[in-house]
């Protein structure tokens, strides 16, 4: 089944958006941290949560690839594509010195992370379902 | 409604006998997943009609447009499509793990998981046949029924 359609993509994105803007808001609070670029860093969490949503609902159409040549895939695209608009954005203001790095790690970060979340639950339905099995060969 | 069960040595073949004299819901019931469970479907193997249990099939598999039903020792040619077989027989274990084939979920040993998150199902046959990642959830939904019917 399809997750993400166009009929809940836009909400799709709210939900992130909110979500990580809620949790930059109290990693702040408690570091007592202020941002000198907040207006930057709300657009980029907002492009963050597009190009998250983006991934997320293109995995649906390639699910009869192998799921490590899509993982690899859409990691390179995924940086490739943040790293262009940092270039871009290079040529018309001035990048910190540790853009890249930075977006480099916010991006390495979630990919693995979701990517570890996926195969726990992948082998844990497998071994449910093992155990399903050997109740089923039991009771035959 | 009791179940008797009679060990009898050197029969030809297991078989139930009802005995009743007014068919109940509940007996109602238990023939119904009976004549599920007890159909046979015809197909040629070696030139010859053959008729098979659908129980005895461990998996049946689509190649060049021919069906085939394999069983622990046959591997025969059926008329129905996958798609007709799945509509019939789902409700008695059969579940789509690709584009071309269907498995007998009560003939799976156990199943692995491998890196590229496809699934490899071992049957009781020792034949090993691998599920895509597309057909997990509709394999997983349809374990999940025949377990809640068991359990019932």
């Amino acid at each position: 089944m399809k997750l993400i359609n166009k009929r809940n993509f836009i909400s799709i994105v709210c939900i992130f958006f909110t979500l990580i803007t809620c949790g930059k808001l109290l990693c702040e609070k408690l570091c007592n941290f202020t941002d000198k670029y907040y207006t930057d860093n709300i657009f980029t969490i907002l492009a963050f949560s597009v190009l998250i949503t983006l991934i997320l609902s293109v995995h649906y159409y390639l699910r009869k690839f192998p799921f490590l040549l899509v993982f690899i895939g859409q990691y390179v695209v995924t940086v490739g594509i943040v790293f262009f608009c940092i270039w871009i954005h290079g040529l018309l203001s001035a990048n910190a010195p540790t853009a890249y790095m930075d977006m480099f790690w916010s991006i390495t970060i979630p990919f693995f992370g979701g990517a570890v979340a996926y195969y726990i639950c992948f082998f844990y339905q497998i071994r449910k379902a093992n155990k399903m099995l050997e109740r089923l060969n039991v009771e035959e | 409604m009791k179940l008797i069960k009679t060990k009898e040595e050197n029969i030809e073949e297991n078989y139930l006998e009802l005995h009743y004299d007014k068919i109940d819901d509940e007996t109602n019931a238990v023939l119904e997943r009976l004549r599920d469970t007890l159909r046979y479907i015809e197909g040629t193997f070696e030139d010859r009609k053959v008729t098979i249990a659908l129980t005895d099939i461990f998996y049946i598999e689509t190649v060049d447009r021919k069906t085939f039903a394999y069983t622990k020792d046959m591997c025969v040619e059926i008329k129905e499509a996958l798609r007709d077989i799945l509509e019939e027989y789902s409700n008695i274990g059969f579940a789509r793990i690709s584009k071309s084939s269907v498995v007998n979920i009560y003939k799976i040993k156990k199943l692995q998981g491998d890196i590229n998150m496809r699934v490899i199902i071992f049957l009781k046959n020792d034949e090993k046949l691998i599920m895509n990642r597309s057909y997990k959830n509709e394999f997983y939904d349809r374990l999940n029924k025949l377990q809640g019917r068991k359990t019932k």
